[in-house]
């Protein structure tokens, strides 16, 4: 898939996912029923909760359906990229009403890293789709508790775009801080709202650098992205003992830790592209998700956009200009089990950058 | 109170136990097939009862076992037991007479396999009038001729059309046939992955049995036994032998520890699963003494057939021209991701670099690798270690990898007569800097690459590496680089507590101590007290394994 589409030709492609019970089939069928979502496909995997059988209008053997206000809902069988391609090909058919979204629903248990890289890496589907983020449902009921118990549940959290809390009108107040300041440490760029709170239809419109994104939203991203990172290793860092794995944030976390990375100095890109091909064979497996805005040296005027999941890169997006006065490299990352001094060493090593510390830059 | 009894204890003798806290004792106890007690008679005193036997060394060396960390044993063993043998120094016309008198006593139609002939053969070989007299010998039987690197073969007419090669069959990946420069009719000689297009039709005829794999296996313990070597790695265990070393080891009759190293894609000249798909049957090949935990990564080829990556080019030549530096078969990435993975799995990685250039990419990768995933427990290897660039020496210690020295080629021989071939005499001696790689604070460790050597006798090997000279007594008076030479009980460590620290199993085996394997040996002189020009001869006079007598000289 590709990166940004200013032309806007492509179709956005949004991960939906939450651990069992969370909320998310209730918040597909709420938002099935939008005018804005007539036409929409919904890919379900057939594996997935059961919930939109009543808004059939016929049930059959066909693998894509039609749903009464216009959406189109289809199961995967064979794999993803089959069904996205058969989308695409039966609407350029006319069989199918043209289409101006597709939502994935994931299964409970799914880790939406693999979806997201099938998605990367099939060249086939980029002139079609486009990424437009993983929006993850937790419920603040049982949320805290199987964030807890289940490492899947933490890495959706962690890969997440767009974090939907679900049923917050049934817990108190404090407990939703709680859950609220819980993700934060888990993905502390991604945004956070409360389903009651937002307006359905742009629930869904959850990436940020990719898509129809403008650099002055990229770049505003990547501000509001650095500080949260920032703040929460602070926060971390007064109260946290690292050395001690049973403290409530970091077993909690199932080793998934934020980190953001600030380089003054603009960047060869063929050294930095050689570490990204590195990081991504050694530890792609535990890198959930890299996020990059890079000066790059040979051409300082435009940089880089960059967006990884796991060993799989985008091919990087050059922006025409920078959206803002500061023209620093600036690097986020979700992770899992990687040390913040690892990425720092190696960076050094095979890149030739040498970060700054984002506190660092704070304290100057 | 427990029965303390040993059921071994050897006196009377001198001990050199690689242990650098004690290095001389005269006695020692064994319970359990672990060494018990180290010391002198009153060591051994409270551990001897009346079910211990008791053995006087009257006065003998004793030492441990000798570990090879670099042996084929499949192929040594098949080799022995049913090929052609001929020395690697043999002429043309020797080898021909060979192929006569094996042709007579084999029946028509059944392969005549064997080897190993000289480096220094291959344009004498490479000839029309050469596969004429090879036809001329067999009578019509199919021949395959291994050379001493064992990458490449000569075969005669009747094999290449066994193997459909004819004038019109192209040089296949990694690999090219030798051709008539004229006609460009096929010569029979098959350079590396050539050599699989006719070892597959043998592999594939059911040539060799499960019986053959096993006898094999089994002869080639007992021959690294005869030597006193009582642990080796197999640097390129397919599927067969895995299961010929497990099937032994159930049946109580592996006689030596084993560590096998499941090669990451299928070898020029071995057949069968490779890579992911050997390895994720590792588990089933495991028991107490054999170990599948190695992989090993072909990384380039030989000096000999200008297969191994240099940074310098080889001496120029008509068809490769001016500039040819061979070129390394696995990018630095795919090594990378190798050894990356093979970490995660608890996998050390053997990396054979014949070149230096190999040598260089392959500490790169490990050097990546290290940054990444921080210290490890695993050691990996570079195999043959022996053409460095100067720069690359001290970066064996700071990553830790192991340097394994072998086949055991730091003397001259017929493969540095081929190196001075390719490479030029000045940079062809520039062999196997054993003493640098050792002052750096690298890991030595010793193997024979047998079949490579036509024997895995280490006591060839431990000679050389104090003399630099060919202990045969061919190459008289020259010696390899004398400069790399190294004292003999260095030498001594490198065959024994550093191969086992090297194959992972250094806590178990490759010193006598406490608490370690009873494995070692009895010497019939003292190696320490010798003329270096004598360790060569040495002979073993009894091999024990876990406190088990399983050679004895006779």
């Amino acid at each position: 898939m590709s990166g940004p589409d200013p032309a806007g030709r492509l179709v956005p492609v949004t991960i939906l996912t939450g651990f069992l019970g969370s909320g998310k089939t209730t918040l597909l069928n709420r938002l099935l029923k939008e005018p804005s979502m007539a036409r929409a496909a919904v890919i379900v995997n057939e594996f997935g909760e059961i919930g939109l059988d009543h808004l059939l209008i016929e049930a059959s053997e066909e693998q894509f359906q039609l749903l009464d206000n216009g959406c189109v809902c289809c199961t995967v069988r064979g794999d993803l990229v089959e069904t996205l391609k058969a989308l695409h090909r039966r609407t350029a058919d006319g069989e199918l009403p043209e289409l101006n979204r597709v939502v994935i629903e994931t299964t409970g248990l799914a880790d939406p890293a693999p979806i997201l890289h099938t998605l990367i890496a099939e060249q086939d589907l980029a002139s079609r789709y486009r990424i437009a983020g993983v929006v993850t449902t937790v419920d603040a009921v049982n949320g805290p508790a199987t964030l807890e118990r289940h490492a899947e549940a933490a890495k959706q959290v962690a890969v997440a775009d767009r974090l939907i809390i679900t049923k917050a009108d049934l817990v108190d107040g404090w407990k939703v801080d709680a859950l609220q300041h819980r993700l934060a440490a888990l993905a502390p760029a991604a945004e956070r709202c409360l389903v009651a709170d937002a307006a359905l239809e742009t629930l869904l419109d959850a990436e940020t650098l990719g898509g129809e994104a403008r650099a002055d939203r990229i770049a505003a991203w990547f501000d509001k992205a650095i500080q949260a990172v920032h703040d929460h290793e602070h926060a971390c860092g007064a109260h946290c003992d690292h050395h001690d794995h049973h403290h409530h944030d970091h077993s909690h976390h199932h080793g998934i830790q934020s980190y953001s990375f600030v380089i003054d100095e603009p960047v060869e890109w063929g050294t930095f592209a050689t570490w990204l091909d590195y990081i991504a064979a050694l530890k792609g497996e535990d890198l959930l998700r890299l996020k990059g805005l890079v000066c790059v040296a040979d051409d300082i005027e435009r940089p880089l956009v960059l967006h990884g999941v796991q060993h799989v890169f985008h091919p990087p997006t050059r922006l025409d200009s920078w959206p803002s006065p500061d023209r620093r490299t600036r690097l986020v990352f979700i992770v899992r089990d990687i040390a913040r001094e690892t990425i720092e060493r190696t960076l050094a090593k095979f890149a030739g950058v040498r970060p700054a510390q984002a506190s660092e830059r704070h304290a100057a | 109170m427990p029965d303390k009894s040993a059921e071994l204890v050897l006196g009377n003798g001198r001990i050199y136990t690689m242990n650098r806290k004690q290095p001389w004792a005269s006695h020692l106890a064994v319970k359990g097939g672990r060494i018990v007690a180290v010391g002198d008679a009153a060591s051994v005193a409270p551990f001897t009862g009346g079910s211990t036997r008791s053995v006087d060394l009257k006065g003998a060396m004793l030492m441990p076992g000798v570990v090879d960390v670099h042996a084929h044993l499949m192929m040594g063993g098949q080799a022995e037991l049913f090929e052609l043998r001929y020395a690697s120094t043999s002429s043309f016309e020797t080898i021909i007479e060979k192929v006569r008198e094996k042709a007579a006593s084999t029946k028509p139609g059944s392969w005549i396999i064997g080897g190993q002939w000289g480096s220094d053969l291959h344009a004498k070989l490479n000839s029309l009038e050469a596969l004429a007299k090879l036809d001329a010998a067999a009578q019509g039987r199919p021949v395959m001729l291994r050379d001493d690197s064992y990458h490449n073969r000569w075969v005669n007419s009747e094999a290449m059309r066994l193997a459909g090669i004819s004038k019109d069959t192209p040089d296949p990946d990694q690999g090219s046939i030798g051709r008539d420069p004229t006609t460009g009719a096929p010569t029979g000689l098959m350079i590396e992955s050539a050599s699989g297009l006719v070892e597959s039709v043998i592999a594939n005829s059911g040539y060799y049995t499960e019986e053959m794999d096993r006898a094999a296996m089994a002869q080639s313990i007992s021959t690294l036994n005869s030597y006193g070597v009582t642990a080796f790695l197999d640097a390129a265990a397919m599927q067969p032998i895995l299961a010929a070393l497990k099937g032994l080891d159930d049946r109580g009759e592996l006689t030596a520890w084993s560590v096998s190293a499941m090669p990451a894609v299928e070898p020029s000249f071995m057949f069968g699963i490779a890579g992911d798909e050997l390895i994720a049957l590792k588990e089933q090949y495991r028991s107490a003494h054999a170990k599948p935990d190695f992989v090993k990564v072909f990384l380039d080829g030989v000096p000999g057939a200008r297969t191994a990556a240099f940074h310098e080019p080889y001496v120029a030549d008509p068809i490769l021209g001016c500039c040819f530096r061979g070129s390394t078969i696995v990018t630095v990435p795919d090594l990378i991701r190798w050894v990356g993975k093979c970490e995660k799995l608890g996998l050390a990685v053997k990396i054979h670099c014949a070149g230096d250039a190999a040598v260089s990419q392959a500490l790169d990768a490990i050097d990546v690798v290290r940054s990444f995933n921080g210290p490890t427990r695993l050691i990996h290897h570079i195999a043959h270690a022996s053409y460095i660039t100067p720069g690359d020496i001290p970066r064996f210690a700071e990553l830790g990898v192991a340097a394994d020295l072998s086949p055991f080629l730091w003397y001259p021989t017929s493969f540095l007569e081929g190196h001075k071939q390719a490479m030029g005499v000045e940079r062809a001696l520039r062999f196997w800097p054993n003493k640098q790689l050792l002052a750096a604070g690298a890991l030595l460790a010793g193997g024979s690459d047998w079949p490579v050597m036509p024997n895995p006798d280490p006591w060839n090997g431990i000679e050389g590496l104090v003399t630099r000279q060919n202990p045969s007594g061919e190459f008289a008076g020259e010696a390899l680089w004398p400069e790399e030479a190294i004292d003999v009980a260095t030498a001594l460590e490198i065959f024994t507590i550093n191969s086992a620290r090297a194959i992972g199993l250094g806590e178990t085996i490759g010193s006598i101590e406490i608490g370690k394997s009873a494995d070692f040996i009895e010497l019939d002189r003292n190696v320490l007290e010798i003329p270096a020009d004598e360790i060569a001869d040495i002979k073993v006079m009894t091999t024990w394994f876990e406190g088990r007598v399983v050679y004895e000289r006779t």
